[in-house]
Order: C-alpha cells, then sequence, then structure tokens
C-alpha cells in the first residue's frame, strides 16, 4: 500500500517542512512521511490536554483505561500515547497520567483473534503500562450486583448455577440474527470494559474510535433504534457509566490511521490484527452481515472521496445534547443508556400499532430499551 | 413444504409475507392489518376532525393513490365525517405529466372524489417549459423545486382549504432522515420527522390572512413496500414510473443504506423513524417544549414532493463533491485559527458555487418569517419563490439569466458573490 501513495505524489514536496517528498496527500496537504506521523500525532495530544502533567497531582497518579482490540486504531492510539508519555517523562521526570490496557477476549462467541500472541508483543514493544485479559463471559462476574443483566440469560431461574461461560453462551446463543449478536456482544464488551475501569480505580476510559468510526456509530445506532442514545455515543465527557470517555482518535480518519501503521519505523504491522478488507466485503452478501457491517463498508467507501463529509456526520451528531435531568431516568439492562421516563420497549410511540390490532402486547419487562428490544426481544 | 396458514386468522392459507415483520399472512389479513394501522396512526395523532374538509395531494402514484383509497375506505368505515378531495399540480412540462394526470382523473371517478388539478402558470403565471426556454435547461431544477414545495400550499390556500395530506411513507421518512445526517442538517431532520407540519398561507389576495395550511402525512409508518403490495391486492389504478430525474447524491446514498438495512433487518425502516422521532427532542433550540408546532412550521416548505428528490435532480454526484468542498474550507480556515463555525451548508449548489468561501455565522437557528409578497413562510424577507419569479418576471422579454439560479440555493447569502470562489479552491488544492 505505501506504493501506492509513492508513486501518487511522488513528484510533489511536502507542504509542511518543504524539504522531503511528500508520500501522500492528507485532506488535499501534500505531507511527506514524518510531517504526516506528526500531523497524527498532533491531532492524538491535541485532545488530551486534560490529561496534562500540571494538572496532574503529584500524590495520585491519575490513571485511564485504554481497551485494546489489536485493530489499528487502538495499537496507534497505544503505541502515540506511549511515545507521549515517554516524553513527559523525560522532559519533567514524571508523565500526567498512567495507562492500564484491557483486551476482551470475545473468541469464544464470535470469530476474532484470541489475543495471547499480540498481547505479549505489544506488552513487550511498550513496557510500560498495566496489561490485562479478559473474557467476555467476566462482564456476568463484575456486575454481578446487577441482576437485570443477569436476567437477560435465557433459562437462568432454572439454572442458578449456570457458570459464567455457560451464561454468555447461553445469551448469544438464544439471538437469532447476526446484527442482534453483534450489538448484544458488543453492549456486553462496553459493560465489561466499564466495570473493569472502575474496578481498577481509573478515572476515565480513553476508547480508540477513529473519526470515521465515529460517523458509522451514528448511523448504525441510528439504524438499530438507539437515536435517543447518541448524545453520550459520540461525545466525550461523563458518561451514564459514571466515569469519563474520551475519543482521541476523533479528528482522524481510519485510513489515516492505516497509513500510520503502515509508514511508522520500526513497522507497528506485527501488533495489529486487521482483518482483510476482502474478508469484510466477502460477508456482505451473506445472512451474516450485520448493521454495523454497513455502515463500515459504507464510511470507509465515503471518507476516501469526502472525509470533511465524514467529519461532519460526527461533528453533526455531537451536537445532539441530552436533555438536562435524563441521567436519573431508569438504564437499560443490557446498553446501560438512560431511557426517558423510563419507557423501554418497542411499543407505546406512533410507530408501534399493535395495540390497535388482534395481536398480544407482550410485556417489556426486561427493562431493555428500544433498540435493545430489538436484539433480544421479549418472549 | 406444507403451506402455513395465516398468522392472524389462522385459517387461510397465508399467501403474503409481510414486508414489515415477516410475518405470514393471507390476502386479506393484509389488507385489514394495513388498514388498521393507518387507522391507528390517524387517530392516536388525531390528524383529522370532523368536518374538515382535506385535500389530497395526488400525483397517480402508488403513494397518493393508495393514500386515497385507504382514506376513502377509513373515512366510511369508522365515519371520520371528513371531506376528501384530490389536488394535483401540474408543473407545466409537455408530456411528463400527461399519463399521471390521466390516472388521478381515473381516480377521481374510482373514489367519487372531486379533482382539481392547478398548473404551475396558474400559480407562478409560468410553466415549467417556459421556464426552460428562458433561463435554459441548466439552471430550471432549482425553479422546480422551490415552486414545487410551495405548490400544495398555494393551491390548498387557492381553494380554501386548510388540510393537504401527502403520500411520504415510513421510507422517505427513513431516508430523510439518514439523508440529514449525512448532510449535517439537524434542524431539517428534526423539523421533517413530524407527522405534522403546517405552513402560513400562500394567500396573496388576502395579506392579513395568517391561516395555517396544515400538512400530514398518514402514510408515514407505512412501509413502501406494503403501500405496493397493498396496491396490488386491491387492483388500484396507478401510474407507475421512475421519476425522470435522479436523486442528489445525499439522497441516492440515503435510499441506497435503507434498502440494505432492510434487507439485514426488516424492521429497521421503522427503527430509523423512531430514532429520528427521539434525535428530534435532542437538537439544540428545537421547539419540541411547544409541542412540536413551531419547529415543525418549517418542514412542511422544505419537503421534497412525493419522495422523488427530483428538485435537486440534475447534480449527482457533483452535490457531494461541492458540500467537501465547501467544508474542506472550512476546516482549513479553522485550522488557520480564523473564527469561523458552519451551522448548515447550502443544500446544493451549483458549480460556480463550489469555492464559495464560507459566510462566517454562529446562530444555528433561522429566524422564519413570512415573505413579503405572498405571505409563504421564509428565513428571507422575500421568499425564494418570489425572487425567482421577479428574475423570471423582470426578464419576460427573452434574455440570459446570470447568477440567479445558482445563488439562491444558499438561503443565506445574496444573490451575488459567486464567482470569486473557483479562484480560492485552486489555491488550496493545487
Ligand atoms: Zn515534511
Ligand atoms: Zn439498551
Ligand atoms: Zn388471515
Ligand atoms: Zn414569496
Amino acid at each position: 500500500m505505501p506504493g501506492k501513495h509513492l508513486t501518487f505524489v511522488s513528484e510533489k514536496p511536502c507542504r509542511r517542512c518543504k524539504e522531503n517528498l511528500a508520500v501522500l496527500v492528507v485532506r488535499t496537504e501534500p505531507l511527506c512521511r514524518d510531517c504526516f506521523l506528526r500531523y497524527v500525532h498532533t491531532k492524538v495530544i491535541k485532545r488530551m490536554e486534560s490529561f496534562r502533567v500540571r494538572f496532574s497531582d503529584n500524590d495520585q497518579q491519575r490513571k485511564i483505561l485504554l481497551p485494546i482490540s489489536f485493530g489499528v486504531s487502538s495499537v496507534t492510539l497505544l503505541h502515540i500515547l506511549d511515545q507521549h508519555l515517554r516524553t513527559q517523562a523525560e522532559k519533567t521526570r514524571r508523565t500526567g497520567f498512567s495507562l492500564s490496557i484491557l483486551f476482551v477476549d470475545t473468541s469464544s462467541v464470535e470469530k476474532s483473534c484470541s489475543g495471547d500472541t499480540l498481547m505479549a508483543r505489544v506488552q513487550e514493544r511498550y513496557p510500560d503500562h498495566q496489561y490485562a485479559s479478559l473474557p467476555l463471559h467476566d462482564v456476568f462476574r463484575l456486575v454481578d450486583k446487577d441482576t437485570s443483566l443477569l436476567g437477560l440469560v435465557p433459562g437462568l431461574k432454572s439454572n442458578q448455577d449456570l457458570s459464567s461461560p455457560e451464561q454468555l453462551s447461553s445469551l448469544i446463543n438464544s439471538l437469532t440474527s447476526a446484527t442482534a449478536r453483534a450489538d448484544v456482544i458488543h453492549a456486553l464488551k462496553t459493560r465489561l470494559i466499564v466495570e473493569y475501569a472502575k474496578s481498577i480505580r481509573c478515572e476515565g476510559v480513553l476508547w480508540g474510535d477513529s473519526t470515521t468510526n465515529l460517523a458509522q456509530k451514528t448511523l448504525a445506532e441510528t439504524a438499530k433504534g438507539r437515536g435517543f442514545s447518541l448524545p453520550w455515543q459520540v461525545a466525550e465527557g461523563e458518561s451514564p457509566y459514571g466515569i469519563t470517555f474520551n475519543y482521541p482518535l476523533r479528528d482522524v480518519l481510519k485510513k489515516e490511521l492505516v497509513s500510520f501503521v503502515e509508514l511508522s519505523e520500526p513497522s507497528m504491522s506485527p501488533y495489529v490484527h486487521e482483518p482483510s478488507l476482502g474478508a469484510t466485503q466477502a460477508s456482505m452478501s451473506s445472512k451474516n452481515t450485520t448493521i454495523d457491517d454497513l455502515m463500515k463498508q459504507y464510511f470507509e467507501s465515503v471518507e476516501e472521496n469526502f472525509p470533511s463529509i465524514v467529519s461532519n456526520v460526527v461533528r453533526t451528531s455531537s451536537k445532539l445534547a441530552a436533555i438536562p435531568g435524563t441521567s436519573s431516568d431508569p438504564h437499560c439492562s443490557l446498553c446501560y443508556m438512560p431511557v426517558a421516563g423510563g419507557r423501554f420497549g418497542i411499543h407505546g410511540w406512533g410507530g408501534d400499532q399493535e395495540d390497535g390490532l388482534e395481536v398480544p402486547v407482550v410485556g417489556g419487562g426486561k427493562g431493555l430499551c428500544y433498540g435493545c428490544t430489538r436484539s433480544i426481544p421479549s418472549s | 413444504m406444507a403451506p402455513s396458514l395465516c398468522a392472524i386468522c389462522a385459517t387461510n392459507r397465508a399467501l403474503i409475507l409481510r414486508p414489515k415483520d415477516h410475518s405470514k399472512l393471507c390476502k386479506p389479513c393484509f389488507v385489514s392489518v394495513f388498514e388498521t394501522e393507518i387507522h391507528h396512526t390517524i387517530t392516536t395523532n388525531a390528524l383529522f376532525h370532523r368536518g374538515e374538509v382535506i385535500a389530497i395531494g395526488a400525483s397517480g402514484g402508488k403513494d397518493s393513490t393508495v393514500l386515497a383509497s385507504v382514506l376513502k375506505t377509513l373515512n366510511e368505515r369508522y365515519d371520520y365525517g371528513v371531506e376528501l378531495i384530490l389536488l394535483s399540480i401540474d408543473e407545466g412540462i409537455k408530456g411528463y405529466r400527461d399519463d399521471s394526470l390521466e390516472t388521478v382523473k381515473r381516480n377521481a371517478l374510482q373514489y367519487e372524489m372531486p379533482l382539481t388539478i392547478l398548473g404551475y402558470d396558474e400559480l407562478y403565471g409560468w410553466t415549467m417549459d417556459q421556464v426552460v426556454e428562458q433561463v435554459g435547461k441548466k439552471g430550471n431544477c432549482t425553479y422546480c423545486g422551490v415552486f414545487r414545495r410551495q405548490a400544495l400550499d398555494r393551491g390548498a390556500a387557492r381553494l380554501g382549504v386548510k388540510h393537504v395530506v401527502t403520500g411520504h411513507n415510513a421510507d422517505d421518512v427513513a431516508e430523510t432522515v439518514l439523508m440529514n445526517l449525512l448532510r449535517g442538517d439537524l434542524p431539517r431532520l428534526s423539523r421533517t420527522t413530524s407527522i405534522v407540519t403546517s405552513t402560513p398561507s400562500a394567500v396573496s389576495s388576502d395579506p392579513n390572512s395568517h391561516t395555517n395550511i396544515k400538512r400530514s402525512k398518514p402514510l408515514k409508518y407505512a412501509y413502501e413496500k406494503e403501500i405496493v403490495l397493498y396496491a396490488h391486492h386491491k387492483n388500484l389504478d396507478y401510474f407507475s414510473t421512475e421519476c425522470i430525474y435522479s436523486p442528489e447524491a445525499f439522497r441516492g446514498s440515503a435510499r441506497a443504506l435503507i434498502k440494505n438495512l432492510e434487507r439485514v433487518r426488516p424492521s429497521a425502516i421503522l427503527d430509523v423513524v423512531r430514532s429520528g422521532e427521539d434525535m428530534a427532542k435532542l437538537v439544540p433550540g428545537s421547539d419540541e417544549g411547544c409541542g412540536g408546532v413551531c419547529a415543525s412550521a418549517v418542514a412542511a416548505a422544505e419537503e421534497g414532493e412525493g419522495g422523488c428528490g427530483s428538485s435537486n435532480g440534475r447534480t449527482a454526484g457533483g452535490e457531494m463533491a461541492s458540500m467537501e468542498m465547501h467544508l474542506a474550507q472550512n476546516d482549513l480556515a479553522a485550522e488557520n485559527g480564523l473564527e469561523v463555525e458552519i451551522t448548515s451548508v447550502p443544500a446544493k449548489k451549483g458549480k460556480k458555487n463550489k469555492g464559495q468561501p464560507p459566510a462566517p455565522r454562529k446562530t444555528t437557528k433561522q429566524v422564519m418569517g413570512q415573505c413579503k409578497k405572498c405571505g409563504y413562510l421564509s428565513s428571507q424577507d422575500v421568499c425564494k419563490a418570489c425572487v425567482l419569479l421577479e428574475g423570471l418576471n423582470k426578464n419576460r422579454p427573452k434574455h440570459e439569466i446570470g447568477v440567479v439560479d445558482e445563488a439562491q440555493e444558499d438561503s443565506t447569502s445574496g444573490v451575488q458573490g459567486v464567482t470569486n470562489g473557483i479562484n480560492k479552491v485552486n489555491i488550496q488544492v493545487d
């Protein structure tokens, strides 16, 4: 791939340093390798302003959780923050914060990397941080006080002593579509990451979503009936989970992160597990396509020629503002988003026409929001 | 495989896989469920009141034909006590409306509803063919779009009718939600999700008249596929044709996404509509607090007719490209420390507009007033239609119209200021 960039702009000088030849064009600006890497680095660090050294307390080190999936985004985020922390330490002998890295292993319920090898490699390359790896089913262990989440597992009442792995597979196997499985797995993963972050006293979570990712999420959540939750899905700050969320990569496009991994030296490729694009596309026609897949494919094509439109989608959804006081509304049992007035389920709105028909209305007793009810229908 | 029984009556053989939820139904049950749901929409939203005269915006296409048929059925079955009439607009494009207007005329007989056909010449003094003759093929989309948006309201006002219903269906609404997210237009997103919208009357003969023309979409929650099925099973007489214009890029993109989403999860269309309604409440400065009345006031004025997006026809991919340019410029300006914020981007622009530097603007909320000339809802002193008409009338003796057609699309920028843009873009790009 770098070859493509090279042939594309080899004749042009870098717009920034005016010395080297440009290796790629970033939003109309031809940049050389060094200037490009610096460009991404700066964009990320700019979003970490609130974690500067001078805001840190001498006695108590601030701790933040960085969930890693070994995709280009989270690995790049780790790489940049690692570099940043080293620089801080060299300059001031201390750092603004410390990082805890968490990998969630979902290989028991979806096709994904198990992470062991990559985890070892990453740990060796970036040794200054705390590392942990948890299987997804640990979510049931960590939220064990939250019986409403456990209540979603089918047949749990009759099987009080199901183990966590059994609970997980029982829940996932009860779902009838690829979209529902991906949706529920994603929600559980978020819950696990948050619970873990709290358990080790992190003050926040640094998500690795790129601009492209956040745009994709905006449309995917809209399509899944979770438009109501967008203020908490893309904006930074206090989340409904009682912990702050930050998106340091929110000003960087996915394709820029891919270039970053390619161009960095020594190469970061050994730390990245990214299913090849061909693999995603091959499954597009089959039954296994999910709403997230659709949106991912869509935005990766849009960012090719219309990067600013992608950013504008994120800027737009970030403007959606939670109605004051909603954070005290009842939470959804699965995704934990506040549901206005506790109006759970898919009934009781204009588009629900069942109460006028001879169709039995099933109670939404599980306390799921509209979107989660689409994934886990009550029956 | 053994034939399965209808999920509702459990008696007849199921012949229909219901697009909305994939339930298996027999024909009579499908027809009855479809009608009952629209009745439910009408009653829960209190769309109609007894004694009201309601004009059905009729194009002869499937949506408005099904709407007319269902409303007639329901009005008789449930005794709404409303008077239904058909209102059609003839743009005056030779040959284009002939077949569909014939269909509407037959519908009027079939449903025993009075029909009024109003031409652009009657409403504006110009047929589209005359406009094209005047301004050439290139700029005429602008005129058709602007005129079309107001035509039903002006027509209704002329007939003294205060309520117009249109055939917008769930697919159209879902498409509009995604399209406005892609275009970054939250105010419009929130306005167009309402089931009822209204615009001040366009009665020019009585400038003191502030009566509202109410617009509603009884088919808002009905799937396009079910509308087609209903028309098929009821043997309805409608004119099926693809719109002669291709949708502009954002709408086309949104439409393709909706079709794919429906394939992956049939409920997705409804789910997008639901998301749109919820998001409307989260738009800063939205008027949901007043029951949506204020917020929805502008929607009707902005909505495309029949969901074919025809007003935006010819620019296809160019529309996305020009918005990309516009946004990229703003980003660059912002990075260079200039105080620029885009709050909304012109819906579409001609090529000449591409590099137009963004107008520094900070307020999100447009103040909507009334056009001084015609009384129609407008963010400017004089509405777009009147500005266009003024231009046309001034040049009645055949004359070249240069800038007006392109520039008017950006409601905030004046008529001038179009040509300088191109140079600026080139400087940034090379
Ligand atoms: Zn350089
Ligand atoms: Zn939920
Ligand atoms: Zn039946
Ligand atoms: Zn006017």
